[in-house]
C-alpha cells in the first residue's frame, strides 16, 4: 500500500498526526510518503492506496484550497477509482462549497466536493463528542471546533449519529463520505481510539496490516464506548 | 463616578466579606458580581502607579508569583491575583479587593496573571505598563484552539502604549503587538543546544513572507534562533540574557547593557529560565533597582503547588505540576524528569481532567497531541498512570515507543499510588494536574508515610 499524508508538517493540530503514525505501526511493511505545502502532492501523478490529511489553522486552511483547488478534477477522478481519503477536523472544510470566515471578514470558494457549507467564527467554539455507525463500525470521537456546517448531508454522511450530534445539536449526520473519501469533522486520533475502524480503513484501501497495539487499543476503546453509552454521561 | 459603579463595587465588597466568612479567599465571585452589576466596572477603577501583566500559554503563575514576591520584599504594597482566577472576574476581584469604596487603589504595585483568552475583556479597560508575554504555544484545544487564534486574541486587545517584554526566543511571541513601540526581550543564550531542525507543528513558514522557516538552534518546539531566508526575518536579540546556567553551584548569570549579573537557580527546567529572565526584565525596565531585585530574587522560592521535592527516609519525592490538555507543559514535565541524573525512577502521572470525566468523558485528543516520547528514557523503570484515562495515555506512551511492560495502570488516583513499590524505588516523581492539588497533597503524605515507615 502506498499512504500519502499531507502537509503534516502545518495539518498537524489537535492529535491528528497520531493518524499516521498509527497506520505506520499498523502497516509497517507499506509506504508512507509525506508532502509539505510547498511540494506537489503525489496523489497529482501516481495512485496512491490512500491519503490523509489532519486539522490545520484557519490561515493554513485558506493555503491549502488555494493548493488543492487545481486538483479537484483529479480528486473526483481517484474517488471513482477507490482510493480511500481520510480528511479529519477542518481538512473536511476545505471540500465544501464555501467556507466564510466571519471573525476575518474572508469568504472563500472551497474545492466543493459537497455541497455544504461552512461559517468559522473564531468566538463559537464548539466542544463534544459523537458515538456512532461507519459501515457497521462502531465508531467513537471528539470535536472541537470553529465551523458550523449547512446543508444535507443525510444521503452521505460518514457516520450515523448514536449519542452526540452531526452539523449541529439535534442533527445526527456526522461528516461526509462519496465512495471511500471521507469528511469527518472528528479529530485525528480517530484511528488509534478505534481499532476495528482502523481495521475497515485499511481493508478498503486494499491493504493487509492488523491495528498495532491492539489490545490496549481495543480496551481503551470498550471503555470509552461503554462510558459513552452510559445514560448519566451528559452529551 | 457613576452610581452603578458605586453600588456595583460595594455589592461585590460585600459578597466578599461573606465569602471570606467561611474562609473562601481564592473566589472570583466579587469581581463577576462586580461586572454584571457594571459591565465595564474595571474601567472605573484607578489603577496602582505602577501596573504589570504577565501573560502567555506556560509560566504566568509562575512568574506572576517571582514578580509580586519580589517587589514586596523591596518593599511596596502589590495587588496580586495568585490565589484568586487569572480570568476577567479574578482580576477584579483582586482590584477591588484593594481598592476604595470609591474605587481608589490601596496599593502601590498591581502585578496581574491574565488569562490570554480573558484579554480582550481585561486590556478593554485596563492599559498595563508593562505587559511580559512568556510564549505562545499550544494549550488546551478545547479552549485555546491553536496559536494563530491565541495570537489574534491577544494582538486585537492591548494598548500601544504598554511596554512590551517579549520572549526573543519564540518567534510567535517575539511579533506580537507591532504597534507598542516600547519593546524589551529576554532570552537564553547559554547551553546552546546542537539541534538545528525546526520540530515546532506551530510555525513552519514565515508569517510575513511565506518561505520555510530555518534555525541556527531549536531548544524545543519553535523555542530557539529562527530565521526567514527569504524576508531575512529573524529572532531578536535579548535584551536580557541568561548567559550561563552553572546547575553544580545552582546559579545562573543575566546579562543586561553590559553587566551581568548571578542569580539563584531554584529550578534547572528550561522553561522556569525563561520564567526568571522574564521576571528580571519586567522588574527592572520597571525602573527597581537591579541590585536590588538581584538580591530579592535569591530570596524567593517557587510555590510548593508547582514544585517540590521531599526526603522521607530512602525516598525521594518530587511533585510536578503538568497541566493536563496542555500538550506541551506535559511533554516538558515528562523531559525534565526524563533529564534528571538519576536512575530507576518510577513516574505516578495524574493528568486527568477531574471535571470533564465526572458524568462525563474527557475528550483525549490533547494525549495524542502531546510527546510522551521522553517517557521512554532508560532512567525510567516503571510508570503508572492514574485515573479514568488511563487506559487512554497508556496506548498513547506505547504509540510513542514506551515499553508496554515499563507501563500499569488504576482508575484510582489513590489506589495508582498504592502500586508504587517503595521498596524497589527510592525516586518518585509524582506529576499532577493544578485541579488535584488536595488529592495530590495526600498522596505526597502517603508517599512521606511509606518513606519513613521504611526507614525504620
Ligand atoms: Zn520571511
Amino acid at each position: 500500500m502506498k499512504i500519502e499524508i499531507l502537509f503534516s508538517e502545518v495539518c498537524n493540530q489537535f492529535g491528528d498526526p497520531q493518524n499516521a503514525e498509527y497506520l505506520k505501526q499498523s502497516c509497517p511493511s507499506d509506504t508512507f510518503v509525506y508532502t509539505a505545502l510547498d511540494e506537489e502532492p503525489c496523489f497529482a501523478s501516481s495512485r496512491p492506496d490512500m491519503v490523509i490529511m489532519g486539522s490545520m489553522s484557519e490561515s493554513i486552511q485558506r493555503k491549502v484550497i488555494l493548493k488543492l483547488l487545481p486538483l479537484k478534477k483529479r480528486i473526483e477522478d481517484l474517488i471513482d477509482d477507490g482510493v480511500v481519503f481520510l480528511m479529519t477536523g477542518n481538512a473536511a472544510d476545505v471540500f465544501c462549497r464555501k467556507i466564510d470566515y466571519v471573525t476575518e471578514k474572508i469568504t472563500v470558494d472551497a474545492v466543493g466536493l459537497f455541497d455544504i457549507d461552512v461559517k468559522t467564527d473564531w468566538f463559537k467554539r464548539v466542544n463534544s463528542k459523537v458515538i456512532g455507525d461507519a459501515d457497521g463500525n462502531t465508531v467513537t470521537g471528539f470535536r472541537s471546533q470553529f465551523a458550523e456546517y449547512s446543508g444535507d448531508n443525510s444521503e452521505f454522511c460518514f457516520l450515523k449519529v448514536e449519542r452526540g450530534f452531526g452539523f449541529r445539536p439535534g442533527h445526527m449526520y456526522e461528516g461526509m463520505r462519496k465512495k471511500n473519501f471521507i469528511a469527518t469533522q472528528l479529530l485525528g486520533p480517530i484511528l488509534p481510539l478505534n481499532p476495528d475502524f482502523c481495521k475497515y480503513l485499511i481493508d478498503i484501501a486494499g491493504g493487509n496490516g492488523s491495528p498495532a497495539h491492539y489490545e490496549l487499543a481495543k480496551e481503551a476503546f470498550d471503555k470509552r464506548v461503554a462510558e459513552f453509552r452510559d445514560p448519566s454521561t451528559e452529551f | 463616578m457613576s452610581f452603578r459603579f458605586l453600588f456595583a463595587m460595594a455589592a461585590a465588597k460585600l459578597s466578599r466579606a461573606v465569602i471570606r466568612l467561611f474562609g473562601r479567599d481564592g473566589s472570583c465571585t466579587p469581581g463577576i458580581i462586580a461586572i454584571r452589576l457594571c459591565p465595564d466596572f474595571l474601567r472605573h477603577l484607578k489603577m496602582p502607579d505602577k501596573v504589570i501583566c504577565i501573560t502567555g500559554t506556560n509560566g504566568k503563575t509562575t512568574t506572576s508569583n517571582l514578580v509580586a514576591g519580589i517587589v514586596r520584599d523591596l518593599g511596596y504594597t502589590v495587588t496580586n491575583n495568585s490565589l484568586g482566577s487569572n480570568v476577567q472576574g479574578g482580576v477584579a476581584t483582586a482590584l477591588l479587593a484593594d481598592s476604595t469604596l470609591t474605587g481608589k487603589p490601596k496599593k502601590q504595585v498591581a502585578v496581574l496573571e491574565v488569562d490570554e483568552r480573558s484579554s480582550l475583556l481585561v486590556y478593554k479597560y485596563i492599559t498595563p505598563d508593562f505587559l511580559v508575554c512568556n510564549n505562545i504555544m499550544r494549550d488546551s484545544l478545547k479552549r485555546n484552539a491553536h496559536t494563530d487564534f491565541i495570537a489574534y486574541i491577544l494582538g486585537s486587545a492591548l494598548s500601544e502604549k504598554t511596554h512590551v517584554i517579549l520572549n526573543a526566543d519564540d518567534f510567535i511571541c517575539s511579533s506580537l503587538f507591532p504597534k507598542c513601540l516600547s519593546r524589551t526581550y529576554f532570552g537564553i543564550s547559554a547551553d546552546r543546544p546542537d539541534s538545528d531542525r525546526i520540530s515546532s507543528r506551530d510555525i513552519v513558514y514565515c508569517p510575513d513572507c511565506g518561505t520555510r522557516l530555518h534555525a541556527e538552534y531549536v531548544r524545543f518546539d519553535h523555542i530557539g534562533r529562527i530565521y526567514c531566508p527569504g524576508c531575512l526575518k529573524k529572532s531578536p536579540e535579548p535584551d536580557y540574557c541568561v548567559t550561563e546556567i552553572d546547575a553544580s553551584r545552582d546559579v545562573f548569570k543575566i546579562r543586561h547593557g553590559g553587566e551581568e549579573r548571578e542569580y539563584k537557580l531554584v529550578n534547572s527546567n528550561i522553561v522556569n529560565l525563561y520564567n526568571f529572565c522574564g521576571a528580571v526584565a519586567v522588574l527592572t525596565e520597571a525602573g527597581f533597582d537591579p541590585d536590588k531585585v538581584c538580591a530579592a530574587f535569591n530570596a524567593q522560592k517557587i510555590v510548593k503547588s508547582r514544585y517540590d521535592f521531599i526526603e522521607a527516609g530512602k525516598l525521594s519525592i518530587t511533585t510536578q505540576l503538568a497541566k493536563g490538555q496542555n500538550p506541551v507543559a506535559c511533554a516538558r514535565a515528562f523531559s525534565y524528569i526524563a533529564s534528571l541524573p538519576k536512575k530507576n525512577k518510577c513516574v505516578l502521572v495524574m493528568t486527568d481532567d477531574k471535571h470533564d470525566n465526572t458524568n462525563n468523558s474527557e475528550s483525549v485528543c490533547w494525549i495524542y497531541d502531546t510527546d510522551f516520547s521522553a517517557l521512554r528514557d532508560d532512567s525510567i523503570s516503571e510508570i503508572i498512570f492514574a485515573g479514568k484515562r488511563c487506559r487512554d495515555q497508556r496506548l498513547r506512551a506505547v504509540i510513542a515507543g514506551v515499553d508496554p511492560r515499563k507501563i500499569r495502570i488504576n482508575d484510582d488516583l489513590f489506589e495508582g499510588a498504592k502500586m508504587i513499590d517503595t521498596d524497589k524505588y527510592s525516586d518518585i516523581y509524582v506529576l499532577h494536574d493544578p485541579y488535584i492539588l488536595s488529592e495530590t497533597g495526600m498522596i505526597k503524605n502517603y508517599l512521606i508515610e511509606r518513606g519513613k515507615a521504611n526507614e525504620d
